[in-house]
């Protein structure tokens, strides 16, 4: 066939978002998403009908990456989410549902999609100056004195992910593991500018997840026959090597011109007796352990193991930084003379057996890297497990970053439609007399705006429990709907979503999904409150105020379309 | 033969592809997403990338693809070049009366009537003409708001404005947005995954890539640039290396050890402690680094290596055979040299000492898609050619047939200090000519016009003077209806007086050839209560003798119109005035198809709108103020260069004439065999 073979037209598309079957695709997109959210959300199994491995998820960054979406509209909306998640690991849900519940009820509103976006963006603007305000009651300053916010945050990212199939015993011993590997990669002396360290993810399948633990320092895989090379315990410290060339004799930087070898002249024998020499050195500087990021040489492993010097080869590209700070070792990139600066030092070296597997255990004096072992029986849940981990080591460190958390269980979501639809209710006069819409359009697209962030906190409730608000703190509630009549919510419901409030404080409640009158819901958040209350639910900040705008300019965007032109080539 | 069938086709592919282009035209026009065959999705409100994704078939549509890349503005002028075509593929035998008014009246109408509408970008103040930030932001305002999506633009136009004005030094802004627009792929960084809000600028220089070494420094960082591999090799290309021992081999070995070592001391000696290399160094080079705590950034692009040239004109250094010995003098030093971490991807962040005009700002573009951050980088860069454009002279060359009638006419106003000088160094200013005899309106417009030819006091008083009136102007800006000044006089103004120098003023009578080498005009409204008037003389050119002459003007550098179709509507009513009272029939023919193709643009603009704002109201409102000679009202804040329409405009022309002398369209299965560039493999293929 030709190669000069004529370009198909393109075909193209107006106003995408008139057309049922977008709306259809994306409703459906919608429901699997929502039907993930939260701790009692459905898991989804993947599999691609021909065998291979099958992934049972309830995560948005497993769920996307296996996805495949064919309508531009949703590649954007997908794109964009999958993008905010491997910024962020968190809230990537949460955007997805907000997203796809804006451009639902917008496209029932029927404005113009100038007025809409213009709209849609004064109102992420109240959310977002709200939530950075001192005045934000959804918000918690993270105190560092105690570990309370920081296990609620892990914990609240375990529970959410039902798919890790952890027991409630198994979650707070996986949370208080996270923590502890995460505060391990906190250095000790704080300079001006702190530079955490690395905690590695260990896999060790086939296990408990209660025998997952955390290691200060690195575990190297070995073999059982290295096993038995470990020599004596030596009461010092023992010197390290590291290597970033190749210590397997090979000549692979000849240059470009012709090298020409007469026969009884052996390059091999040059190249390890030099290697050789190399071994003299490292045993006359009294080294015990040699680390190689490629290959050694075996005439060179002998040497070396006849001296007692440990020597592991193939670690591996990925592990050499975590080896260098473990070590304070330099990399040594070269065969000749090494000089004394470069080499590093552990405090002892171990070998430990887990499971089936052995490892090396390099322990060092101090140092920021720790290896978290992590356990699970079957593969899909390690997973799983391995992805929640990343996600709330990543969301610590944020977390550290901008020292707050947003309360969860649905609650900052109602509270912010609650303040919103107060806000414009009461100041929507002004706001109209600046920009060009009316106050009816104004009214309009906030109730889209506002019904949008509830519906996401409604999607955390799959059982068919009534959900409910509450008219002073704004604050989300889900109870039974065995009651017929609407007769006591106070013995009802327990605890609001977040666990903050309980219901016996004397307060009315109101339909989520009914109007209710706007009000303006409790400033100030009492810190008695965030002190007593065991087991908040709270969510990453930093996460959550970029997932909102991520997901608010993906609307937009979305909203801008005027066609799609899809290239049939 | 091109039959009636064939130009209606035509017509059609062009109704239906301006129908599509007017959706995404001005403010209120939405984005389209592009597929490509590979899956990638884009976004763009581009009238070229529309065209581009659209693969038309019909020939027609293809012509004017190659056509519309040649130019980089705004969709606007793909949706021009269909309005035209849609109203001219029925006069096939005009294409070459449409060359004749390109080249003859187009020019001659927009330097003698539509100048009188200009704004200037540029600003008095005391030390003399400065870029006014007003208008600029106006201006990319405007621009953006055609660019890129309605959620955005007003954010992204702030960025660029901020962006312009930090890294622009106020003496030489060409020079500057010349660097930037030819390396703005390397002065940008996209990030997916944040809102757009997070977009920023940072100080200084960001390289795509990340340390291979970093060793943390304070203060001032002495850095070189190398373009090969510091070690040395151990046989050079064309040389044969004939090992006789083993031991040979290991002493050169050894040699090549020591020698690297050698010089990365040496660097250190010289206190050397960043390596920027545009080669991948080998592992000993990074070591040896390491322990003299050099940082090492490797593989530079050529264009970021040619960056880095600009900015600090640092030289790649080579170095000495011998080290250890001579100093090393291309070096320079950066303020700053750290990691920058971009969403968990860490990047080199240099802070640049400029020696150019260009001070070094990098853009971090965040978009929560990949296609939304391409869109924004290419509007930007759009936006910088704009720019340039705005920022230079743009010559005009036409013939002015003089007849009876504009013989008698005063065709050149001359300032009252200038009456003593001869005649024919005023200027041709026909604008007065059209309000007083054809018009009969009232001029209310006195000008001052400065000649080049005037003497150098002469200029420098005038460059006072006009700095001197303008100010209280300013402040009342709705008084003022236009002030258009040549940037020439106030950045350079030595360089004026050269070529005052080497234009004597006798010169243009032999030839009648009038060379106005700046155009200086100050226009000032007078209006009553301020008492600005300017002693101002109409003067009437007696000495014009012959019946045509060649006129050279400048369109000046910084001329901006209001948005909102104000360009199309101005040059739609000169052009119908031009027309109704021409002689020749093909002429007016011509002049009236063109002004009637240009309404086109202000009505898809206005389409939206209605009531006061609607295009019939808008229209008759601004004929209304032309004919009595009013300001015309905008009601919209943005601006757009006056330069970038005007060809726009003329290259819609030429692409219209061009097509319309082809007369038949021939299929052919393969594509056309590029001349003077055959490639063997496709040869092979048929």
């Amino acid at each position: 066939m030709s190669r000069f073979e004529a370009k198909k037209p393109s075909l193209c598309k107006t106003e995408p978002l008139t057309s049922e079957k977008v709306r259809f695709t994306l409703s459906v997109l919608k429901g699997i998403l929502a039907s993930c959210y939260g701790p009692s959300g459905r898991l989804k199994q993947l599999h691609n009908g021909l065998g291979g491995c099958v992934c049972t998820t309830s995560q948005s960054s497993a769920l996307l990456r296996n996805l495949s979406v064919t309508h531009p509209v949703l590649k954007v909306l997908t794109a964009s989410v999958q993008n905010h998640v491997s910024c962020f690991s968190d809230c990537g849900l949460f955007t997805a549902i907000l997203c796809c519940n804006l451009i639902e009820n917008i496209q029932k509103i029927g404005l113009t999609p100038t007025k809409v976006i213009k709209l849609n963006k004064y109102l992420l603007g109240l959310c977002t100056s709200y939530l950075k305000s001192e005045a934000c009651s959804c918000r918690i300053p993270v105190d560092f004195s105690s570990t309370h916010i920081f296990l609620g945050l892990v914990r609240s990212i375990l529970t959410s992910k039902p798919a890790c199939m952890l027991t409630r015993k198994e979650a707070d011993h996986i949370s208080a593991l996270i923590l502890k590997a995460f505060l391990l990669t906190i250095p000790e002396s704080a300079e001006d500018r702190v530079i955490l360290g690395k905690s590695i993810i260990v896999p060790l399948k086939g296990q408990r997840v209660i025998d997952s633990a955390v290691l200060p320092g690195l575990l190297i895989e070995i073999s059982e026959v290295q096993l038995r090379l470990l020599p004596t315990q030596k009461s010092s410290a023992l010197k390290v090597a590291l290597f970033c060339v190749s210590l397997s004799g090979d000549f692979s930087n000849a240059g470009e011109g012709t090298v020409v070898v007469p026969y009884q002249v052996s390059l091999e024998n040059a190249v390890l007796e030099q290697l050789l020499n190399l071994g003299r050195q490292l045993v006359g500087d009294q080294v015990d352990l040699v680390l190689c990021q490629k290959v050694i040489h075996p005439s060179l492993k002998q040497f070396l193991s006849e001296h007692h010097i440990i020597a592991i080869d193939r670690v591996g590209v990925t592990l050499m930084e975590p080896l260098s700070k473990v070590t304070g070792a330099t990399p040594i990139g070269s065969l000749n003379t090494i000089a004394s600066t470069t080499y590093g030092s552990v405090k002892d070296l171990s070998s430990a057996r887990f499971g089936s597997k052995h490892f090396f255990h390099l322990i060092p004096n101090e140092a920021t890297v720790c290896s978290l072992l992590l356990c699970s029986r079957n593969d899909t849940a390690w997973e799983e497990l391995k992805l929640t981990c990343q996600t709330a080591m990543h969301v610590l460190q944020l977390t550290i970053k901008e020292p707050w958390v947003l309360l969860g269980g649905g609650c900052t979501e109602t509270h912010l439609a609650a303040y919103i639809r107060h806000k414009v209710h009461n100041e929507a006069e002004d706001v109209v007399r600046e920009d060009g819409y009316s106050q009816a359009e104004l009214r309009i697209a906030t109730e889209a705006f506002c019904s949008a962030l509830e519906s996401v906190a409604s999607s955390l409730e799959h059982d068919g429990g009534d959900i409910l608000i509450d008219m002073k703190y704004g604050h989300f509630w889900s109870g039974q709907s065995d009651s017929a009549s609407v007769v006591n919510w106070q013995d009802m419901l327990s605890r609001c979503g977040c666990g903050l409030y309980n219901s016996q404080e004397g307060l009315s409640w109101s339909f989520l999904r009914s109007t209710y009158h706007p009000f303006a819901p409790q400033k100030c958040l009492s810190q008695a409150a965030v002190g007593t209350a065991s087991n908040l639910t709270v969510d990453c900040f930093t996460a959550k105020l970029s997932g909102l705008q991520v997901a608010i300019e993906t609307a937009n965007l979305i909203l801008d379309l005027s066609y799609v032109i899809e290239d049939k080539n | 033969m091109a039959s009636l069938g064939s130009v209606t086709a035509a017509l059609r592919v062009t109704e239906v592809l301006e129908a599509i282009a007017s959706r995404c035209v001005g403010p209120e026009g939405g984005q389209v997403l592009c597929t490509k065959p590979t899956g990638e999705v884009l976004l763009s409100r581009d009238g070229g990338r529309l065209l581009e994704a659209l693969h038309v078939e019909h020939p027609l549509a293809r012509g004017l693809h190659a056509i519309r890349e040649k130019d980089s503005f705004t969709s606007e002028n793909t949706q021009t070049h269909q309005r035209h075509w849609k109203n001219c593929c029925q006069w096939k035998c005009i294409s070459q009366a449409l060359l004749t008014f390109q080249t003859q009246i187009l020019d001659c109408i927009v330097d003698q009537f539509l100048s009188r509408h200009y704004l200037s970008v540029f600003s008095s103040s005391a030390k003399g003409w400065t870029v006014c930030r007003r208008s600029v932001e106006s201006l990319l305002e405007a621009y953006f708001c055609g660019r890129v999506g309605r959620n955005n633009c007003r954010f992204i136009s702030q960025l660029m404005c901020d962006y312009v004005f930090k890294c622009m030094d106020h003496e030489s802004v060409v020079e500057g947005l010349e660097l930037v627009d030819n390396c703005f792929l390397e002065l940008n960084v996209g990030v997916t995954g944040l809102p757009v809000s997070d977009s920023r600028i940072v100080d200084g220089l960001v390289l795509h890539r990340d340390f291979s070494v970093y060793c943390p420094a304070d203060g001032d960082i002495k850095m070189v640039m190398v373009t090969e591999v510091l070690q040395p090799p151990f046989s050079s290309s064309k040389s044969e290396f004939v090992l006789d021992s083993e031991a040979q081999f290991q002493a050169s070995q050894c040699w090549i050890v020591e020698r690297t070592k050698a010089v990365m001391k040496h660097l250190q000696s010289q206190n050397i402690k960043l390596l920027l290399s545009s080669v991948k160094q080998p592992d000993l080079v990074s070591y040896c680094a390491r322990l003299h705590s050099i940082s090492v950034v490797e593989c530079l692009s050529s264009e970021e290596v040619s960056l880095v040239q600009r900015i600090t004109g640092l030289l790649p250094c080579v170095l000495p055979q011998v080290p250890s010995q001579g100093e090393i003098s291309d070096t320079t030093l950066v303020k700053f040299c750290k990691p920058l971490i971009l969403r968990s991807k860490r990047y080199v962040h240099l802070g640049l000492v400029s020696t150019c005009a260009f001070i070094p700002h990098c853009v971090v573009l965040c978009a929560p898609v990949l296609g939304l951050v391409q869109q924004h980088e290419s509007a930007f860069r759009g936006a910088f050619k704009m720019l340039q454009q705005l920022f230079t002279d743009l010559d005009l060359n036409y013939i002015i047939q003089t007849n009876a009638q504009r013989d008698s006419s005063p065709l050149a106003c001359n300032n009252s200090r200038e009456c003593s000088r001869p005649p024919e160094i005023g200027k041709y200013q026909d604008v007065i000519v059209k309000s007083e005899n054809k018009l009969e309106n009232t001029q209310t417009h006195s000008k001052a016009y400065s000649n080049v030819v005037a003497s150098d006091t002469e200029l420098k008083t005038r460059v006072t003077w006009s700095a001197h009136k303008e100010t209280p102007l300013d402040t009342s800006q709705t008084n003022v209806i236009l002030k258009c000044l040549s940037p020439e006089k106030n950045w350079v103004i030595s360089d004026c007086e050269l070529l005052v120098g080497s234009n004597p003023t006798g010169n243009p009578t032999a030839e009648d050839t009038r060379t106005e080498m700046s155009y200086d005009n100050v226009q000032v409204t007078s209006h009553p209560g301020k008492g600005c008037t300017l002693p101002v003389m109409y003067k009437s050119l007696e000495a014009c003798t012959s019946l045509s002459y060649y006129c050279s003007s400048t369109l000046p550098a910084g001329c901006v119109l209001p948005v909102g179709g104000n360009f199309e509507i101005l040059l739609h009513y000169y052009l119908v005035n031009y027309a109704k009272q021409c002689q020749q029939s093909a002429e007016a023919t011509v002049s009236m198809l063109i002004a009637n193709a240009l309404l086109g643009i202000p009505k898809t603009l206005y389409k939206p709108k209605n009531g006061k704002d609607s295009f019939p109201q808008i229209y008759m409102r601004s004929l209304h103020a032309l004919q009595t000679c009013q300001p015309m009202v905008s009601g919209q804040s943005g601006l757009e260069p006056v330069a970038g329409k005007y060809q726009l405009i003329a290259s819609v022309i030429q692409c219209l004439a061009k097509i319309l002398t082809v007369d038949l369209v021939i299929n052919i299965k393969r594509q056309p065999q590029k001349i003077g560039d055959q490639d063997s493999e496709d040869e092979l293929e048929h």
